[in-house]
């Protein structure tokens, strides 16, 4: 079943084409990484595909219906969440209470005026479980701004995965992490979309060795297009594309 | 002359994002210098058509509260904007009573010092000649500010500082010396704004803050950080303004407010947007 | 503990009052707890949200008046139904306001809302034959409970069963309030406040929800508006002058907006300090604003925020 779908979408800025005609078309449990060089419109086509920016023509769809340039919330309660690069939290808000916030909007209690909060145990008990999915419950009770990077980036994309999305989006999940620390998140966050009944992953990564370890399927991004769809092996074994996207043709493994 | 006010108000607002309410204080302090410098130099033989060279002298002379006073806002620069609104309150109430206690309640006026001019008479229409007067040097300011900013270099540092304000630092801009030269222009605009309106009103105590509402109306019509827009804008809404008393007498001080609403509700960005809300 | 033990002590004490001290004092008490409750409801904009209203005060005047026209205009006596009345009329209005309002943020909100405080100053001011222009409406003893305590004189009511009426409405208040700000929508509105664009990203409906705190907010302001009016025995137009939502803000700060009782605390010092300085010289104004400045440049908590912090929860 194709969960998210782009067909013939352009974005112009002026007279700056960033997407030039992608199409491509996301099933259900695929494991996607869209790589380019810097300014090939990756983050472009993320804000497109997740209902950020509208596009300048063409179509998006999640799920079937039309989600161009809805916004977060609407792409939220369809479905989708996404997380981002620059690591964003609520800053006065423990981890237990910013887990609290994805989660009850995804049961459509976030406006309830006179329900106690305290007495949610459902509430809490899934804040615990997704904690600890992602590592964070020795946190749970810290306030965000107090948390090491590293863990501010855990809970910025542990809310959105707390928000059981059937597609979630990642804007490099693992930037700012050192290498030895990326294949943990990976892991975790594998294993967290398991567990959450997440569909499909969309990921744009920079990292090669995490975008080959983990993928099912790479979109190849360059000035605003797509030039390969393919799987891991296929892409590396083109010394064209690798060339393109890496700069350098890899080294045979 | 709205203008005048708008001006001051876009100025410190581009450069510093701080919205001061204040600015309506300014030029009533403005207005009331104003009027106690005229009629004592008038009282004092000066020849009546240049009283308003007094006014502006009164005008420009006030500005030099405005390096302490920034001094005191930049206490508040890091923090929440709201925190910085309400510090330019608690100026607004304390000005408002430094104006009581120099010059007591009752409103103050120049009486017909400014008829000294004339009349004319245009499409139909008596008015003061005063009047063409301030429309003329509201003009030329808005013209001197223009050149200002684009032509010297001050005006450069202005702009750059406008729209990033870290990479201003990081070219060796002194911040803190920009905002207080900035700072101290926009209080200039403001009272020499305050002083040039007296002729044709009377210094009131509730002056402050019709003129901070409009002003802002004025700022957001034509666009934040735009000198050009800011002169449209004072256009637009004066035009508006005598628009809905001429339609509706009744409702002369609602007008403002509904002027203003309408502003703010239809073009948030304002006309010649520099910054979006 | 010591909190709670100072809690129960605190409520022993509001509710001797009465037989402790002169009338004087006790009167003073009064339009601190109607304040106190319209500031539960600008806090919940404010110190929840993150939305500084300058209007606030718009929905205070709007309590007056209601509670003025019934009592004046109406013959209508009972305060539970001008209390009602003046919750809908509050209600009514925030609507619109609210939806234009909210899709502003920050300056744009404050200076909005500002100007609909004004605009309906202005209102007030001008329609003299709907609203008394600047002389106000006047606001006749209301009943309370349906009795009309006849017998007794200006004071002795004010001192008597309103004090103890309006303590109660106070307690009600922050009970409500106190609820709503536990609730999951609290916490939305907080996440709001905290970083509105991820908010929005986790679910949360900013926007509707910003609106849903000014109408609530609204309410309460009007509901205090009402308590307001019937010590004073009038309803005039300044109570909608943006200085007074200035005010409003003002005691929020003093009290501190990241407690619960800031509001409360904050509301009975700026009256009590009011009270005094008026004494001492007639430009308190410039004190205040004075003692503004150095709030907002010092102690930006408030009174509250100079306890030791409680333990996080």
């Amino acid at each position: 079943m194709t969960l998210l779908e782009a067909v013939a979408v352009r974005k112009l800025y002026g007279t700056f084409c960033a997407l030039d005609g992608v199409t491509l078309e996301i099933p259900s449990g695929q494991f996607v990484s869209i790589i380019g060089p810097n300014g090939a419109g990756k983050t472009t086509l993320v804000n497109v595909l997740t209902g950020l920016t509208p596009p300048t023509s063409g179509t998006v769809r999640f799920k079937g219906r039309d989600v161009g340039g809805v916004g977060p919330v609407r792409l939220a309660r369809l479905g989708m969440a996404r997380s981002f690069q620059l690591v964003s939290v609520f800053p006065a808000l423990t981890v237990r209470e910013t887990l609290a916030v994805a989660i009850q909007a995804r049961r459509r209690r976030a406006a309830r005026l006179f329900a106690s909060l305290t007495g949610d145990r459902a509430l809490w008990d899934e804040v615990a479980m997704v904690a600890a999915l992602f590592g964070l419950t020795d946190e749970l009770g810290r306030p965000a701004r107090t948390l090491a990077q590293g863990d501010k980036k855990l809970l910025d994309v542990a809310s959105a995965f707390a928000l059981r999305p059937e597609a979630i989006l990642l804007d490099e999940p693992t930037s700012g992490v050192s290498t030895a620390d990326k294949h943990a998140i990976m892991a975790v966050l594998v294993e967290a979309a398991r567990r959450l009944g997440i569909q499909s992953i969309i990921q744009v990564e920079h990292d090669m060795d995490i975008v080959f370890g983990y993928s099912d399927r790479i979109l190849a991004l360059h000035q605003g297009r797509i030039i390969a769809d393919a799987t891991p092996a296929e892409i590396r074994a083109n010394d064209a594309i690798m060339a393109t996207v890496v700069g350098r043709p890899l080294a045979a493994r | 002359m709205l203008f005048l006010v708008a001006a001051g108000l876009q100025l410190v607002f581009g450069v510093q994002k701080i919205l001061n309410l204040a600015c309506g204080s300014f030029y009533a302090l403005g207005a009331y210098v104003g009027v106690s410098a005229a009629a004592w130099a008038l009282g004092h033989g000066l020849p009546a058509p240049l009283f308003v060279v007094a006014l502006l002298a009164g005008g420009l002379a006030l500005a030099v509260i405005g390096p302490p006073i920034e001094r005191l806002l930049g206490t508040v620069y890091d923090r929440d904007e709201s925190f910085q609104l309400l510090l330019t309150f608690a100026l607004v109430l304390m000005l408002e009573d430094v104006i009581r206690f120099v010059w007591g309640t009752a409103p103050v006026q120049l009486g017909d010092a400014y008829l000294v001019y004339g009349r004319i008479t245009v499409a139909g229409s008596t008015i003061p000649v005063y009047n063409l007067v301030v429309i003329a040097a509201s003009g030329l300011i808005a013209v001197g500010m223009g050149l200002l900013l684009t032509r010297t270099r001050f005006g450069r540092i202005v702009r750059a500082t406008a729209e990033n304000r870290e990479m201003s630092e990081a070219l060796g801009v002194d911040r803190r010396r920009v905002y207080a030269r900035v700072f101290t222009l926009g209080v200039a605009l403001g009272t020499v704004g305050g002083a040039l309106v007296i002729p044709a009103t009377a210094a009131v105590s509730e002056m402050a803050i019709d003129v901070i509402v409009e002003a802002f109306a004025v700022v957001v019509i034509g666009g934040l950080g735009s000198m050009r827009g800011a002169f449209v804008g004072a256009l637009i809404v004066g035009v508006l303004k005598a628009g809905a008393i001429a339609t509706w007498p009744e409702v002369e001080m609602l007008a403002i407010y509904v002027v203003v609403i309408g502003v703010l509700v239809l073009r948030p960005a304002g006309l010649f947007a520099g910054a979006a809300p | 503990m010591i909190r709670a033990a100072a809690g129960v002590a605190l409520v022993a004490l509001l509710l001797a009052m009465p037989r402790l001290a002169p009338p004087y004092p006790i009167t003073l008490l009064l339009p601190a707890f109607a304040y106190g409750i319209a500031l539960l409801g600008l806090n919940l904009l404010f110190g929840t949200t993150g939305l500084l209203s300058f209007g606030h005060a718009l929905f205070v005047a709007l309590g007056a008046y209601t509670a003025a026209w019934l009592t004046t205009r109406c013959h209508v006596m009972a305060f539970e139904a001008i209390v009602a009345v003046a919750a809908l009329a509050a209600a009514v209005v925030a609507v619109p306001v609210g939806l234009l309002c909210v899709r502003y943020v920050k300056i744009y909100f404050s200076m909005l809302t500002l100007a609909f405080g004004m605009l309906f100053y202005s209102f007030l001011y001008k329609f003299y034959a709907l609203t008394g222009g600047d002389e106000g409406i006047r606001v006749l003893r209301p009943s309370l409970l349906g009795r009309g305590f006849a017998d007794l004189d200006k004071v002795g009511f004010l001192t008597g069963p309103f004090y103890y009426y309006a303590l109660a409405m106070l307690a009600l208040a922050a009970l409500v309030m106190r609820r709503i700000a536990r609730s999951p929508l609290g916490l939305s509105l907080r996440a709001i406040r905290e970083n509105a664009d991820k908010a929005a990203f986790v679910g949360v409906s900013v926007r509707r929800y910003r609106f849903y705190a000014f109408v609530i907010a609204a309410v309460f302001g009007a509901v205090g508006g009402t308590l307001l009016a019937v010590p004073t025995g009038l309803a005039d137009p300044l109570l909608a002058y943006w200085t007074h939502s200035g005010n409003l803000v003002f005691m929020l700060l003093l009290g501190g907006f990241d407690h619960f009782l800031g509001p409360l605390v904050g509301a009975a010092a700026f009256i009590f300090l009011q009270d005094f300085v008026m004494s001492l010289t007639v430009y308190w104004r410039f004190v205040f604003g004075a003692l503004l400045a150095v709030i907002v440049i010092f102690f930006p908590r408030g009174l509250l925020g100079l306890l030791p912090p409680e333990r996080a929860a």
